[in-house]
């Protein structure tokens, strides 16, 4: 279905090295390097201002890096684009209003050399019922879903897409993640969504001021943070003294709900237990995503 | 560049039929106009020629550089709008993108003057010598190239929600300047000297040159090249810094 023929002489779809990008004086981008195999999805994830879309725009050739290089196939980004080989989804690119979907897909397929079947594209973004429709008169969704037909149409080896999902409702959202994996294409995904990254992604890489703080699988990242978290209600807490029991770090009290958060949570409950005979509801649950993401991120602004 | 995308771009504009019908017929409304109030039968102005001819030239150049001027301006939208980022995701190069924007512009500027054309030579019985013929079409056709180059630049260079405004002054400054409304020789020579900086003054020269000889037609090509040329390397700068800074 793609173009696998393709030569990448050292194997990768994406080798960033050494990427730096300034704004005057803030450093969006403070070096980064960043080698996805083919066939990897990876999710870029991030707070605003972490510098992922500045990522995005060097991989792509639409920002000039001040330092480094950006590589796809091993070729430069823009002949890379010239090529074929990948397609994008910008956040803020645009469509054309009084343009019909159809017409919009039909433009990019006739500015490739070799794109698949209009018809196709359209029917995998899911837009086929729309192609008739003008853009002016779309859904933020269906907006979405257009620009995601534009961006398969060339048959790319490597979509990417910034923050794809971001007007979508829910089940939009499920279907499009759905079937971008059909397409079974070497994805790259920029977003601020932990579920979508943890859904979605093999692999996710973690920015936090313009450098990779994290690089790994959900599990490597989740494993950052250690520990487990024991909620439970307790008659009149008091923080002070749950604070103090065996194997608890933080403790978070709302009326009587307490939440404890543990290195070692067996030796924490049974303290718990203890000294707080009340205590009933318990749950002990592993840190999500989230929290590892929190914690990887304060902890870089602590640095 | 791509002929299917030149393709999509002339249909868009068939599909923004108020400006197509505005640039195509206000030039010739005016035409009409204008010598219903100075033609009269076999009017001539001092130097001779033809009152129903000068207009129909002048005219058809207004119409034809004001919708090249327009046409080309129209690059603001889709630089606001993000569509010049979409496009770079694609092969098509940034000289593809500007030639393609470039021949619209020319594109546009031909039904004005084939209408103006067309009035003069039937309804108001104006008649030139084959020659004259060829520079009144085909000459002031090409000699609205500069104008598209011009509205590339300023399309360029001014934010979407100016452009009506813009646009609408920078025609009518050109079209009195250039002598296109009243004839450049009842002008006081402080204004005549202003006049001649513009490419319009000369672009109506041109057209004036479908008349009788005129010496200063080279100028005129000259000049018009001149202005073609720096507008098409300053936008080309421009859209180049400008996808960048995107």
């Amino acid at each position: 279905m793609t173009k696998t023929a393709q030569p990448t002489p050292d194997g990768a779809a994406v080798r960033l090295t050494g990427l730096r990008k300034s704004f005057g004086e803030v450093h969006a981008v403070a070096g980064v390097d960043l080698h996805i195999a083919p066939g990897e999805v990876v999710a870029l994830l991030g707070p605003n201002g972490a510098g992922k879309s500045t990522t995005v725009d060097m991989l792509l050739g639409l920002t000039a890096p001040d330092g480094g290089s950006a590589q796809i196939f091993g070729r430069a980004p823009r002949k890379a684009i010239a090529d074929g080989l990948v397609g994008a989804m910008l956040q803020d690119a645009a469509l054309l209003e009084d343009v019909t979907v159809a017409e919009s897909v039909t433009l990019v397929a006739a500015l490739h050399r070799d794109p698949m079947p209009v018809a196709d594209a359209l029917a995998a973004a899911g837009v086929a019922d729309l192609a008739g429709r003008r853009c002016a008169k779309l859904s933020g969704g269906q907006r979405q879903r257009t620009r995601f037909a534009m961006a398969l149409v060339c048959d790319p080896d490597l979509l990417v897409l910034d923050e794809p999902t971001v007007a979508m409702d829910v089940e939009t959202r499920r279907d499009f993640w759905r079937t971008m994996h059909k397409t079974g294409r070497t994805v790259l995904f920029a977003t601020h969504y932990l579920d979508e990254a943890e859904q979605f992604a093999d692999r996710v890489v973690l920015m936090r001021e313009g450098r990779v703080i994290a690089d790994g699988s959900v599990a490597d990242i989740r494993a950052h943070v250690t520990g487990r978290r024991v909620t439970a209600l307790v008659d009149r807490p008091d923080t002070a003294r749950l604070g103090a029991l065996p194997g608890v770090t933080d403790v978070a009290v709302r009326g009587e709900q307490v939440t404890l958060t543990c290195a070692d949570s067996d030796q924490a409950l049974r303290a718990l237990l203890a000294t707080e005979p009340s205590s009933r509801d318990i749950e002990i649950t592993a840190m999500s995503l989230e929290d590892a993401f929190l914690a990887l991120t304060t902890e870089g602004a602590a640095r | 560049m791509n002929a299917r995308y030149l393709a999509l771009e002339c249909r868009r504009i068939i599909r923004s039929g108020r400006f197509l019908i505005f640039s195509m017929v206000m030039p010739s409304v005016l035409f009409l106009i204008l010598v219903g109030m100075y033609g009269g039968d076999d009017a001539a102005y001092d130097d001779g020629s033809p009152v129903a001819a000068a207009m129909m030239v002048s005219m058809g150049a207004f119409g034809a550089m004001s919708a090249a001027l327009s046409t080309g301006a129209r690059v603001a939208v889709e630089r606001g709008g993000g569509w010049q980022r979409q496009l770079r995701l694609t092969p098509l190069s940034p000289a593809g993108y500007l030639y393609t924007k470039l021949v619209v512009a020319m594109l546009v500027a031909i039904p004005s003057i084939a209408l103006v054309s067309v009035l003069g030579a039937t309804v108001e019985g104006v008649s030139l010598s084959a020659s004259g013929w060829i520079i009144a079409t085909a000459g002031l056709w090409l000699g609205a190239l500069p104008f598209a180059a011009l509205g590339l630049l300023i399309g360029l260079s001014i934010p979407a929600d100016s452009l009506p405004s813009v646009m609408g002054l920078s025609s009518m400054l050109l079209g009195l300047l250039g002598g296109m409304w009243i004839p450049a020789q009842i002008a006081p020579d402080w204004l005549s000297a202003i006049m001649k900086a513009t490419p319009s003054y000369w672009f109506t020269q041109l057209g004036q040159s479908a008349l009788y000889d005129d010496s200063h037609v080279l100028t005129a090509i000259a000049v018009l090249a001149a202005y073609t040329l720096v507008a098409g390397l300053i936008s080309a700068r421009r859209f180049v810094a400008g996808a960048q800074r995107a």
